[in-house]
């Protein structure tokens, strides 16, 4: 089998910078990383890889420096890597960015099962991975914990509110990767890296997958960001300690000099 | 060799980093610390192929290694000395033990014994230094006699002690510098040859993480093969070939850990309020322990990157630069880290805080691999016979070339540098005139001042560049911040100095003052405390408090 594990490389912070006057991230100084779930991902596609000999592709979209999680994957031990690199893609929504995603896959080939993270942690939309499976008119498990094959079936455990469920379906399929909060990202050895750059690595434009422009950047996208801002600082809490009548008589203090009672 | 692309040189630092935070921690180095241990399982699981691999950075690729160039090297170094600067040592002496192999090996040599270490992941030593000699090698005690079969010479005798080796203790494999009949030559020592035996681990002051041992050699058999390079004799030359990029290792290693320390102390100080608010808000505090300090480490840097390229573009010896590169990194190391245990106060001076393990790790970068002393006389010998040569012109040529850089960008501190380089040429001029370097000490300090002016050029220069080097973690508003401070600095020093040097060893006053141009050096220090403050307020948004 042949599996793609779509990767996406982010800035290395949950805690987001924004400029408040133009509405965009700060991005200087955060270095960037391979997007812990598609990392989860893909550590799960090697798996397979290694217990069924499997090839693995990856594919990301993005500037030329994402190039550097294209090599990470490569490094750990993925056998082909794509970049689809192009200003027509710049500024392209989840929607844009899912059709050129399939684009490309549909480029490297037959492909029996796609891997990629739930979410990427800087946009968090979760979208991406179900949109390349709508492009690509084939099914979907989100959510998944675990993914095994047995002949041609692929298993996956699936995580549900308060438990998990099996799901099972014949490729191809796409699955979209949750991990455990002890997840640790494996790292490749100098070795690896070294011999990651005699893996065939290419750098795909818009015109080679065939993607129309128009369904490309920003106006291809139907998504319009107005406005980002960072929700409003919860002001503290007060908090009193003491009998429970003590209390009560602090807070109507407050409630009263505050005007909420007369 | 040359340096390997940026992408890959990263993924490896990386690597090295994530190994570090999952399997170094703080506690685990203060408790090895403490027990004066080398933690040999962290070294062998790093020179695992399938964890880290890491000697192989020194191996070239033909032999199964990464073919690191001295970029990537500098970078690791640095990396290591972050983490720790006693298990960075171990590491080290497996570079250097490695390198008369690189050097001088003959390629059956190397085919053999390169391989070897790639493959076995073996530990390695570098032997020179004795009771006796140290940067003075020439009064090597060590000797290899003969041993004569059918007429033939089949191998070596090799008895003497070594001494303050790295790795002497737990090494598999020695490079050992012995006096042969022709001359200083290396030899390859194993550790299970008959008559070897290494010595107690030393109870240093810092690296204790590092075993350093004297080595015993008692009528060591060594087979004639094991003579690096086949030929007697040539074990000087080799070990002075690769002192140029030895040194930019060390160089590495005071600046990752004079960092280190620093950052450490400017995220403390976003948290420690005193008088009203954060210690980073105060002049007092930063423009005293942190700015200066900062401001010189990546002086340092730029030094050392200069040098690493110009090495890794085929350049050979460069044994001034690396001096300087070294000299400067740990003497401002040192200094730096000092300041980062005042800048925490009492908590600094407590092992709680790792600032109190990096200072007394850090003053060996003052003392191995050449000292501060002997690197003085190594930068002023150099040095001065390129002002000799060139009759006076060195410098001045130099400051011509920051004119240059000055008139392109006014804002990296060239025009200081300039002044810099323009006094040291006129102290240079009436050193030489006044036949005033029959002084030793004027000849220490001149190292010392010729350090200072060329980091300045080095420095101005690169924060002139339009494109900056990968790691420079300021902006350019920050960083040529950052570079007018050193650049004011260095020309101060320099004249200052400079003229208080000669006047103090000259019997006839010269007119010194007006050719160090010393009212143009103290105009130049206009907008010092603005600068100081802009590169503080960078520090603090760039090291944020945890």
């Amino acid at each position: 089998m042949h599996i793609a594990v779509m990767i996406k490389q982010v800035p290395d912070s949950t805690e987001v910078k924004i400029n408040l006057e133009t509405g965009t991230l700060i991005r200087a100084g955060v270095p960037s990383i391979l997007n812990p779930y598609d990392h989860f991902a893909l550590e799960a596609a090697l798996e397979l890889k290694k217990k069924h000999d499997f090839k693995v592709t990856v594919i990301s979209m993005g500037p030329p420096q994402a190039k550097s999680v294209v090599q990470l994957a490569l490094a750990l031990g993925a056998d082909e890597g794509v970049l689809l690199s192009d200003m027509a893609f710049a500024g392209s929504d989840t929607w844009a960015t899912s059709y050129a995603l399939a684009k490309g896959i549909k480029k490297i080939g037959k492909v029996d099962i796609i891997f990629s993270g739930m979410q990427a942690i800087d946009g968090d939309t979760a979208q991406t991975g179900p949109g390349v499976a709508q492009q690509l008119g084939i099914p979907q498990i989100t959510f998944c914990e675990h993914v095994d094959v047995d002949g041609r079936r692929v298993l996956a455990r699936k995580q549900i509110d308060g438990g998990h469920e099996l799901q099972e379906a014949r490729p191809p399929v796409l699955l979209t990767m949750i991990m455990g909060k002890d997840y640790a990202p494996k790292h490749p050895s100098f070795l690896a890296v070294s011999g990651s750059l005699k893996k065939p690595f290419h750098v795909w434009s818009a015109a080679d997958i065939g993607a129309e422009p128009q369904y490309l950047g920003l106006k291809g996208s139907p998504t319009q960001v107005n406005k980002i801002y960072p929700p409003p600082q919860r002001e503290k809490a007060a908090m009193f300690s003491g009998s429970g009548q003590e209390s009560v008589e602090k807070i109507l203090e407050i409630m009263k000099r505050e005007h909420f009672t007369e | 060799m040359a340096s390997m692309d940026t992408i890959s040189r990263n993924l490896m630092l990386d690597s090295l980093k994530e190994y570090a935070k999952r399997r170094i921690p703080y506690d685990l180095l203060r408790e090895l610390d403490e027990k004066n241990e080398f933690p040999a399982e962290i070294l062998k699981e790093m020179y695992q192929h399938d964890v880290l691999g890491l000697h192989l950075l020194m191996v070239p690729a033909e032999y199964g290694g990464v073919s690191g160039g001295t970029f990537d090297i500098y970078r690791v170094c640095e990396l290591l000395a972050r983490i720790d600067l006693g298990i960075a040592t171990g590491v080290f002496a497996t570079f250097l033990g490695t390198d008369p192999l690189n050097v001088g090996g003959t390629e059956e040599q190397k085919e053999k014994w390169l391989r070897r270490i790639a493959s076995e992941n073996l530990l390695v030593a570098y032997g020179a230094t004795e009771a006796d000699a140290g940067s003075d090698l020439v009064n090597l005690r060590t000797r290899a006699e003969h041993v004569v079969k059918n007429g033939k010479i089949v191998g070596y005798n090799v008895t003497g002690n070594k001494q303050w080796i790295s790795n002497g203790g737990v090494a598999d494999l020695y490079t050992i510098l012995a006096l042969a009949p022709g001359g200083p030559s290396w030899f390859l020592v194993e550790r299970n040859m008959e008559g070897f035996s290494p010595n107690k681990h030393e109870d240093k002051h810092g690296i204790r993480l590092s075993n350093t041992a004297g080595l015993s050699l008692d009528n060591v058999y060594v087979p004639a093969e094991n003579l690096i390079g086949m030929e007697e004799g040539k074990g000087l030359l080799q070990a002075q070939a690769v002192f140029g990029y030895t040194r930019v290792m060390v160089a590495a290693f005071g600046l990752g850990a004079g960092e280190e320390a620093l950052e450490q102390a400017i995220r403390y100080s976003q948290q420690r309020i005193q008088g009203g608010g954060p210690l980073s808000d105060k002049q007092g505090y930063t423009h005293k322990l942190l700015v200066p300090n900062y401001v010189r480490m990546e002086g340092a840097r730029s030094y050392i990157e200069y040098t690493s390229q110009r090495l890794d573009s085929g350049e050979h010896g460069l044994q001034t630069e690396g001096a300087i590169a070294k000299y400067g990194a740990s003497e401002w190391g040192n200094k730096a880290a000092d300041d980062a245990i005042q800048a925490l106060g009492g908590y600094g001076y407590t092992k709680d805080f790792p600032v109190e393990k990096i200072k007394r790790d850090i003053k060996i970068c003052c003392i191995y691999e050449g000292t501060s002393e002997v690197l003085e006389m190594t930068i002023y010998r150099g040095r001065w016979q390129e002002h000799l040569k060139s009759r006076g012109r060195y410098y001045l040529d130099m400051a011509d070339r920051l004119d240059q850089v000055h008139a392109e960008e006014p804002k990296a501190g060239a025009h200081a540098a300039a002044l810099a380089l323009r006094a040291l040429g006129a102290v240079l001029e009436e050193c030489r005139v006044q036949k005033l370097t029959r002084h030793q000490h004027v000849t220490f300090k001149l190292g010392k001042l010729i350090c200072a002016a060329e980091t300045a050029a080095i420095f101005s220069t690169a924060a002139a560049a339009k494109k900056y080097s990968e790691t420079v973690r300021f902006d350019r508003e920050g960083w040529q911040a950052m570079a007018r401070v050193f650049a004011r600095e260095a020309a101060l020093n320099t004249a200052l100095e400079g003229l208080a040097l000669v006047q103090g060893a000259a019997e006839t006053p010269g007119n010194l003052a007006d050719a160090v141009n010393i009212e143009a050096v103290q105009a130049e220090q206009k907008g010092m405390i603005a600068d100081m403050d802009l590169v503080a307020a960078k520090l603090k948004q760039t090291f944020k408090a945890k």
